[in-house]
């Protein structure tokens, strides 16, 4: 049985393209330059509904099964395709055995539903300072992988990431994956998210942490982000210094917290004010002896 | 035979619930008329401005445009209000708020609506705007409309007892400042409807309405259509709330129609529109006095309240009035001084949404009895029993209360619960970087439309020639269950199982006049015309099965699913026979029903039009168990408890939904909405911005019905509580938070930033 | 645009824009009219359906995107077992007020059972956390759903 429909009234206003594989979505792209592209489409259908009349057309990275895998290279280190979304990132074994950092922060972003569209790719070309998955993938050491017609270049996230909505990304470039070194033995990850409330929130600060403990309890090394206190994901070298060596206690996360408040440059909006996020910001260390 | 009959008291599920489920419920959103046009308001994006012109030319010569139209293409008053009339279908001088319609767009589709509306010219002188209560309060402030001095809509005092000098008596004196914040509805199905012309030049309105016959009123005013010649279709609701009480999309759509040339045509606002144009939950501030005697009784109060109405009436007298006849709480106060003011801003219109102008100040008073109980050294929930009003009493605005009055009996099983039993136990077992906090609330809300307003009804059921029973429902179900309350009376009544009780949803054509879906009244005026229609018709049944089984009285004789049977003999004669026997109209019985209203507003009442005083309160003892984190101020609320009186219950489900639908929404305000306004422009326009709360904010929520008496007046024994739950959670979670740590916290919603705020000192 | 995909199990041949919204396919087009629109943004999940078995939001979704799947939308429930025993327990749990969102409550729910493992309440909740509620509070959904999780896994 075909069930059909009748003809609808509006013609097309823009056309879409579904390339599956990388070479396919260059040839697309070298035909419509002016071509937005959408992975999960949960920022960009949003900002179309908003803003003004824009009929460019759209190439979509969902049917690109290299961009949606999650390998595990020769050396150990893992690849996440570009369009894997948070969903696939929260339901990988390999990932939350070895980056569980990353699969705590995947899981509070939006809602179930968001997360089986929104993709990890998206989210770092979004570049939003409230982004989930920023913190984490700063201390993770990721590395990107951007691939054009002139061919690829790698490059850490930290360097990549200018400030709000602003990127290295070339035009006709894209993100096609993001490679994760080697896991390395820590002793802590510890990812928390404040929003104003449960669910479908967007952060009014995070924390991401990572701590190597040596077996008297002492850190060997501590490393914290930061998202929604600044431009971009924020790092407190002072901090991360002033614990090494220590045990984990109240008395030296306040005094590392101190640090952060000084270090973070937060602004006021409807969510919160600058002076919530700093004093937060700090405070979150202290969830490390909670 | 699996057919159980329906029975008062029980747990039935409800009528709506399996097409709910299945998806097939067809709300006024998902009428899509075959060849409908679209229609959209274009809304000024700024607040406050003179009209200088509306250019609609390039809209109009736009392909699938089909009309644009202004006030010009307004024939009658223009105006639309549910009492007061000053709000303009499409503004024709000034506007008032940034939203306020100025061109209404027809096109063949939704895109061409879309273009057709973006290429409408406004040119508006801007003219300063009063956002706030100070600037439109002050002296030289410009009026917002001319004919109401002082931007006042409303202004009233209640003075009872010897007011203020009752503080010289009293050995503790309290005083505290609150405000709140605009709540939105935040209904799921925003504002929806089609309507069209038809041949003899009716209306016809399929829509998205609490108050079906009373929007023919409306659009009649407005439009000049004959309202006798104005049908509304109401079909079941995605949720209302008060949002959908008073016109909406009505007066749009019908002026869409009346340019359509009999065509359909429909209208729904989207989700920004509905935020932006759409009622709201006033904005309130107080400044409360309390005082009692040495040993926690209460002796004054001296209360001023002042709510933020926006730019038009809507309800907001009527909010301020209901608002200040509860800002003593339930409680015996002697002597107290109740001032209220209702002012007009060019913020969004205010009007009303579910416990309107209550629970503002019931978040003002049960802060105040936590801060007495501090001052006095006294256990919060012994004040609270010791001042309880009971029957007999005078409560705060000098009513003597003559029906029932159960809040002591919600306080007193409060009080037995494991909750506050061991709420040191509890509370000793913080987490680290947790402070642990019990909060309570009494509350109460009245029912009814309160004085000076006819509270009627018109039920009306018939027999069907297949032997079922149809009721007509006058009363929109907006989600809260009253046409399952109704099948479930009907049922009762006539001794039948769910299969053979049916029920149509509000029809102007076919049922009768019987007010709004609102103000705790649904259920109960309805209720009682129906128990009279249902009752007259049961007596024509076994009159009829009388006549045919030859008997000489209904000695024996009973009513059964499908049938009526004798039992001395074991003869029966079935509903479908009846229904061959009876004519037509014989079939069909009305009842109609009047609520008891006060008639004698007491002299200590002054400035009050209508919808006060009321005879009827539901009654509810609250307790909430919340976490603090010190780190992040966020609250994790992790348990409630809502002890409720509504008189005798008439389907534990429902009555368990409505009391935790209530709460939910009380947290929200409680916790985290905030509808946000500046220089008149809209913050929070969206779901990402104007947030309610998911599954993980809302804990589990325990409800009782408290075992208290009947209401002797209601149906069965009933009386509304769609609407006192909504009450306690804001000043539960306020007494909460400073029972973890000692912060009293004054201006909802209690953010985490406020909480931190606090507990930083 | 002419796109063919399989909406619940009834295979479907659309011709329409191809960046029509997948909500508008199905409630004008299609006459579905169970899967609602509470806010365009997905921030709401009045819209949710099961693309290839995944709830995602109709309401940021293209019609191009639909082309060679499995569309399972409300109006689907009544074809197994698993979506019976949903609209069953919704209905007799008191899950159900104005009933907006319940459609995107059970196929958000849906795919919860399919998963045929044991879940508690507060799992529950989390699988329902990006589904909006106005009406009911959330209690008596969460009885549903454990209830139904109960029956589908008995089975």
């Amino acid at each position: 049985m075909w069930a059909t429909m009748t003809q609808c009234t509006d013609r097309c206003k823009r056309q879409i393209s579904f390339p599956v594989t990388i070479e396919e979505l260059f040839a697309v792209q070298e035909q419509q330059p002016e071509a937005r592209i959408m992975a999960g489409g949960t920022d960009l259908l949003v900002a179309l509904r908003h803003g003004p009349q824009d009929t460019r057309p759209i190439i979509c990275l969902e049917r690109i099964e290299e961009l949606r895998r999650i390998d595990e290279l020769p050396d150990n280190s893992v690849s996440i395709g570009a369009a894997v979304t948070f969903g696939s990132i929260v339901r990988s074994p390999l990932l939350k055995a070895r980056y569980s950092l990353l699969t705590q922060a995947a899981s509070t972003v939006g809602g179930p539903a968001i997360r089986n569209m929104a993709s990890i790719g998206g989210n770092i070309v979004t570049a939003s300072p409230a982004a989930d998955s920023l913190p984490a993938l700063y201390l993770l050491d990721a590395q990107l992988e951007l691939r054009s017609t002139t061919g690829s270049r790698t490059m850490a996230i930290a360097e990549f990431m200018l400030g709000p909505r602003r990127t290295l990304l070339q035009p006709g470039e894209i993100i096609s994956r993001i490679i994760l070194p080697p896991a390395q033995d820590w002793s802590i990850q510890l990812f928390e998210k404040v929003g104003r409330r449960k669910s479908l929130a967007i952060a009014v600060a995070s924390l991401a942490a990572m701590l190597r403990l040596a077996a008297d309890g002492t850190v060997v090394e501590a490393r914290f982000a930061w998202g929604s206190v600044g431009p971009t994901v924020l790092r407190c070298p002072a901090a991360e210094a002033l614990l090494k060596g220590q045990p984990l206690s109240e008395a030296v996360l306040t005094e590392a917290a101190a640090l952060v408040q000084d270090a973070v440059s937060p602004i006021d909006d409807i969510r919160a004010s600058a002076d919530y996020r700093r004093t937060v910001a700090g405070n979150l260390l202290l969830r490390l002896v909670a | 035979m699996n057919a159980s009959a329906l029975k008062i008291g029980t747990s039935h599920p409800r009528g709506d619930a399996v097409a709910k489920a299945a998806g097939t419920e067809r709300y006024a959103a998902d009428l899509y008329p075959q060849g409908c046009l679209w229609a959209g308001a274009v809304r000024s994006h700024q607040a406050c401005g003179r009209i200088i012109s509306i250019d609609t030319t390039a809209a109009a010569a736009l392909p699938g445009v089909v009309k644009v139209l202004t006030a010009a293409d307004v024939v009658a008053s223009n105006r639309q209000g549910i009492i007061h009339k000053d709000m303009p279908v499409l503004c024709d001088d000034l506007v008032r708020y940034c939203g306020d319609p100025l061109a209404l767009v027809l096109a063949e589709t939704k895109e061409a609506l879309q273009r057709g509306m973006s290429a409408v010219q406004l040119q508006l002188e801007p003219l300063p705007g009063l956002f706030d209560l100070d600037s439109a309060l002050a002296a030289d402030a410009p009026l917002i409309h001319e004919d109401k001095p002082g931007n006042l809509l409303a202004q009233a005092s209640i003075c009872k007892g010897t007011g203020l000098d009752g503080f010289d008596a009293c050995s503790v004196v309290v005083e505290g400042s609150f405000s709140t914040p605009v709540q939105a509805h935040a209904f799921l199905e925003t504002e929806s409807g089609v309507a069209r012309l038809e041949e003899d030049g009716g209306l016809l309105m399929e829509v998205s309405t609490q108050s079906p016959f009373r929007d023919r009123f409306e659009i009649s005013h407005a439009l000049g259509i004959p309202w006798g010649k104005i049908r509304i279709v109401a079909p079941s609701l995605g949720g209302g709330f008060g949002g959908k009480d008073g016109a909406t999309v009505q007066c749009l759509l019908g002026l869409a129609a009346q340019h359509a040339d009999g065509r359909w045509v429909r209208m729904q606002w989207d989700r920004e529109e509905s935020f932006k144009a759409g009622y709201k939950r006033h904005a309130c501030r107080m400044e409360y006095k309390l005082g009692a005697a040495a040993d926690g009784t209460l002796q004054a109060l001296h209360a001023k309240l002042w709510y933020d109405t926006g730019a038009y009436a809507h309800l907001g007298a009527e909010v301020m009035e209901l608002g200040m006849e509860h800002a003593g709480g339930p409680y015996r106060i002697p002597h107290t001084l109740i001032e209220g003011w209702c002012v007009y801003t060019n913020n969004p219109t205010a009007g009303a949404m579910r416990a309107f102008g209550v629970c503002q100040a019931t978040f003002g008073f049960e802060s105040m009895m936590d801060l007495l109980a501090a001052k006095l050294g006294m256990d919060p929930l012994e004040l609270r029993l010791k001042n309880a009003l009971v029957r007999g009493d005078e409560n705060c605005a000098g009513m003597r209360l003559t029906t029932s009055t159960g809040i002591k009996t919600c306080l007193e099983q409060l009080q037995q619960h494991p909750f506050w039993q061991d709420r040191e136990v509890w509370k000793a077992a913080s987490p680290a970087y947790k402070k642990r906090g019990i909060g309570l609330a009494s509350v109460f809300n009245a029912a009814g439309y309160g004085g000076g307003v006819r509270d009627a009804a018109t039920a009306k059921i018939e027999l069907t020639p297949e032997g079922t029973f149809l009721i007509h429902n006058a009363v929109t179900d907006m989600g809260q269950g009253n046409s399952s309350a109704f099948l479930q009376i009907a049922g009762h009544i006539l001794s039948q199982d769910a299969s053979r009780v049916l029920l149509k949803q509000p029809d102007t054509r076919t049922a009768y006049p019987s007010g709004s879906s609102s103000a705790g009244r649904t259920t109960y005026t309805f209720g009682k015309a129906l128990i009279t229609a249902t009752e007259e018709l049961k007596a024509r049944l076994l009159n009829w099965a009388g006549m045919i089984l030859f008997l000489q009285d209904n000695d024996g004789l009973e009513l059964q699913p499908g049938r009526v049977l004798h039992q001395p003999s074991q003869k029966e004669v079935s509903l479908v026979a009846l229904a061959g026997y009876m004519q037509p109209e014989e079939r069909v019985c009305l009842g109609q029903y009047v609520a008891p209203t006060c008639k004698e507003v007491p002299p200590t009442a002054k400035g009050f039009f209508i919808g006060f005083p009321h005879v009827i309160f539901g009654y509810g003892a609250h307790l909430v168990r919340l976490e603090v984190d010190s780190l992040t101020g966020q609250l994790t609320v992790c348990d409630y408890l809502a002890v409720t009186d509504g008189g005798r219950v008439l389907n534990p489900g429902m009555f368990d939904q409505q009391v935790q639908g209530g709460v939910a929404q009380g947290l929200g305000y409680a916790l985290m909405e905030d509808f946000t306004v500046r220089d008149g422009v809209v913050k929070t326009p969206d779901f990402a911005t104007y947030l309610i709360p998911g599954s993980l904010d809302i804990p589990e929520i325990i409800s009782i019905a408290a075992q208290g008496e009947p209401e002797e007046t209601g149906p069965f024994g009933m009386k509304g509580i769609g609407e006192v739950a909504m009450n306690g959670p804001l000043p539960a979670v306020a007494n909460a938070v400073a029972d973890a740590c000692g912060v009293r916290l004054c201006h909802g919603p209690l953010t985490p930033q406020r909480v931190l705020a606090g507990v930083k000192g | 645009m002419t796109i063919r995909f399989n909406l619940n199990s009834i295979p479907t041949e659309c011709d329409c824009p191809s960046d029509r919204r997948v909500i508008d396919l199905l409630r004008e087009d299609l006459g579905l009219t169970g899967s609602k629109e509470g806010c365009g943004t997905g921030e709401c999940g009045a819209c949710t359906i099961l693309v290839d078995g995944v709830p995602k939001l109709a309401c940021l979704m293209l019609a191009a995107q639909l082309e060679g799947t499995q569309v399972e939308t409300v109006e689907a429930l009544q074809q197994t077992d698993q979506g019976r025993a949903l609209m069953t327990a919704f209905a007799e749990e008191g899950a159900v007020q104005c009933g907006y969102c319940i459609p995107g409550m059970e196929m958000a729910s849906l795919a919860l059972l399919r998963q045929e493992e044991p879940l508690n309440r507060e799992q529950i909740k989390e699988g329902l956390s990006g589904n909006l509620c106005r009406c009911t509070g959330y209690v008596k959904i969460v009885d549903a759903v454990e209830r139904a999780v109960q029956e589908c896994c008995k089975i």
